[in-house]
């Protein structure tokens, strides 16, 4: 068990997908505008890793080598498909709100990345956790991003606003200043991780 | 078919909703690939390729095959399998035809099955210029040159950021922003000018 | 020998222009400074005193972030060799004159790190730092950015641009050329008076210290599209009023101008400068914003690299 928390805990700080990894950028940058649509699509991606890892780690030895890339993009479109199709379903607006990156969670480089760097080669058990642990991960950072994004830049958190008279940057809920943010966070994260050294 | 959509199409993918800037597609390769000019181009070109050619292949098969069947639920999947087996395929010949080119492309012709904007744009095509299941008309003209104008869109950025990159690593620059860091500020500043283009009107 | 541009253990040799002689970078800095101070002296004089305090707490806030940054980083400081300086001012030039006190102060913070400091310093930014925090603030606080007030009224009353009402497609009333010229118009606190302006140009040209290269090539594409494509039909564009209107004449002479964002070699400059006027005029004729002078240069500011790769000189001797 505890092989498995450390699995879990893994992804989440030491190879955290966005921040260490820097991977899965496109979906992150564009939907961390506010808060719940960075949980939602926290939410959708951690299911379709889970989901994917799992399978993906249960027929390993059945795909063969050479078409191998294609078999896991079916496999996780799969998912992905389901995960669109719910979503239309049970959260109209979540899915608006989302647009077409619900669907380019099937590219989402930490899907496919994991898939082939991890479930590939990993017991499922083991596929299971680290699915768990990089989902939460991401989530995470995606809160971390959109909030700092939707209070600076709207005022707002989850939707209500906060303070009064607070002139929101407004560059911020732009595409310009989500990049900023994440730039000036790595930047960040890298001054902590040279000051444990 | 009017000149002015086609001059909308081309300002709004190469410089108001640029791909990697505005729409944040293809970001992974962008950053990972751009710190030299060589292969920044080669990664652009291949790209542009790849996204024209598919903009072709899955404007046929939504409009022929999964708007009659009423399968666009499918969207998705069948997209993305036609990108994988176009570059797989593409992959195939390039090393059948040229090894040396194989291999100066290296892993990125893989790479670009994943890259965003690859999916992104068909994808972009079929909510743009398909109205309620029905194709408008010029369709299939726009998504084509749509698919070129992404690419070309793509090569700018590329272009523009590995040309920054290279000069910067001739700097000493702080060590927490080295690489990654700084490569999103850039970003970040050239997103800001090309807002310059908003509300573009001919 | 070329300022070598922060570029460890590399020395730039071009054969000419010698712009810098034996000056150093911190004396042409000041120079700059200098021969922006007619236009600030008008624009307190055109706007009111409110305009002093927009640029003194423009250009302390550069020097205090700058102070900061390399305080709290262990690094030289710098903030005496005018830099920081020119970049405050520039910044408070780029802004309209009754903002709130806090704009510029966010500005110059924005402009000095993000723009300056997080490339490493003078010498290896990519982009102008105070065109960074103009664009920065144009983004974030637009309603601010935007609220231009009368000329030679203090009682802060607020009118549109020139620019801003050929750009709604109203007929300009009132405003000669010579007003244009003296800056008696709306707009920001730095580009009004074309007169002052002109004046500190033609010094630092005289003296060396910029290069027609840039500006004029610049000037004349923005001229040369508004005649072409301005909007009466062909051929009968009003290129004077391009020429005076807006940020143009601040952006030719002194923004764009900045040795360390644009490139090295002549051919390169006038690459850029027609560059910059042809994304000015587009934005100006064509796009949703009635002025394009910051975003212009900033663009151009990134293909420099570029530009400096494909037109470097070539050394003498080889092929």
């Amino acid at each position: 068990m505890k092989k498995f928390i450390h699995e879990f805990l893994r992804g989440i700080i030491k190879e955290n997908p966005t921040f260490v990894l820097v991977l899965g950028l496109c979906p992150t940058l564009a939907v961390s505008v506010s808060v719940i649509n960075g949980i939602g699509m926290g939410i959708a991606a951690s299911f379709v890793l889970l989901g994917s890892n799992i399978i993906i780690s249960l027929i390993k030895k059945i795909v063969p080598g050479r078409i191998r890339i294609p078999c896991y993009i079916v496999v996780i479109a799969t998912f992905v498909t389901i995960t669109e199709m719910a979503m239309k379903a049970y959260s109209p607006p979540l899915n608006r709100a989302l647009g077409i990156y619900v669907p380019l969670i099937v590219v989402n480089c930490i899907v496919l990345g994991r898939a082939e760097a991890y479930a590939s080669k990993a017991t499922v058990m083991n596929s299971l956790f680290d699915g768990l642990g990089m989902g939460v991960g991401f989530t995470l950072a995606l809160i971390l991003i959109s909030a700092i994004r939707e209070f600076l830049g709207a005022g707002k958190l989850l939707g209500f606003t906060l303070f009064k008279g607070f002139e929101p940057v407004f560059v911020l809920g732009m595409p310009s200043g989500a990049l900023l943010v994440i730039g000036l966070l790595l930047g960040f994260f890298n001054v902590l991780k040279n000051r444990k050294v | 078919m009017d000149a002015a959509q086609f001059l909308t199409i081309f300002i709004s993918a190469v410089f108001l909703y640029n791909v990697i800037l505005s729409r944040f597609l293809g970001l992974c390769s962008f950053v990972a690939i751009s710190k030299e000019t060589k292969p920044a181009l080669a990664m652009s070109l291949s790209v542009m390729f790849v996204t024209t050619m598919s903009s072709i292949i899955t404007w046929l098969i939504y409009r022929f095959l999964l708007i009659p069947f009423g399968l666009t639920y499918l969207r998705t999947i069948s997209f993305i399998l036609v990108i994988a087996t176009f570059v797989q395929f593409v992959e195939m010949v390039i090393r059948k035809i040229s090894p040396p080119m194989y291999r100066f492309f290296g892993i990125y012709l893989p790479l670009i099955t994943v890259n965003c904007a690859v999916l992104g744009v068909a994808v972009l095509n079929s909510d743009m210029f398909f109205i309620q299941g029905k194709a408008v008309p010029g369709s299939f003209v726009y998504s084509i040159f749509q698919g070129v104008c992404v690419g070309l869109g793509y090569t700018l950025a590329m272009l523009l950021m590995s040309g920054i990159r290279e000069r910067l690593d001739l700097c000493h620059v702080p060590k927490a922003v080295k690489d990654f860091p700084l490569a999103f500020i850039i970003a970040s500043i050239m997103s800001l000018s090309f807002l310059g283009f908003n509300g573009f009107r001919f | 020998m070329e300022v070598s541009r922060g570029v460890k253990n590399k020395l730039i040799v071009s054969a000419s222009p010698h712009l810098h002689k034996d000056e150093s970078v911190s004396k042409i800095m000041w120079m700059v400074v200098l021969s922006l101070m007619p236009a600030g002296v008008a624009a307190v004089f055109i706007f009111g005193m409110p305009t002093l305090w927009v640029i003194i707490l423009g250009v302390i806030s550069a020097v205090i972030a700058e102070g900061i940054i390399q305080i709290f980083t262990k690094r030289k400081l710098t903030v005496f060799d005018g830099s920081a300086i020119l970049t405050g001012l520039l910044l408070a030039y780029n802004l309209p004159p009754h903002v709130p006190f806090w704009l510029p102060i966010i500005g110059s913070f924005f402009a000095i790190a993000i723009g300056k400091q997080v490339f490493g310093g003078l010498g290896q930014n990519i982009f102008n730092p105070a065109l960074v925090g103009r664009v920065f603030l144009m983004a974030s606080w637009p309603n601010y950015m935007t609220a231009f007030t009368k000329p030679l009224n203090y009682d802060a009353i607020t009118s549109a641009t020139p620019l801003a009402i050929i750009k709604e497609g109203k007929i300009l009333e009132s405003v000669s050329y010579l007003d244009l010229f003296l800056g008696k118009r709306g707009g920001c606190i730095g580009e009004v008076c074309i007169l002052a302006l002109l004046l500190g140009a033609i010094f630092l040209l005289l003296k060396g210290y910029i290069s027609w290269h840039i500006p004029i090539p610049y000037i004349f594409t923005v001229g040369l599209f508004a005649y072409i494509f301005g909007h009466q039909g062909l051929f009968k564009g009003d290129w004077i009023f391009h020429i005076l209107s807006g940020g143009l004449i601040l952006g030719a002479f002194f923004m764009a101008t900045d040795y360390v964002t644009s490139p090295l070699t002549r051919k390169g400059q006038i690459i850029f400068g027609i560059g910059c006027g042809l994304i000015t005029a587009i934005i100006r004729l064509w796009g949703g914003y009635p002025e394009g002078v910051s975003y212009a240069i900033l663009m151009m500011n990134a293909a420099t690299p570029i530009i400096d790769r494909y037109t470097k000189n070539r050394i003498y001797g080889t092929k």
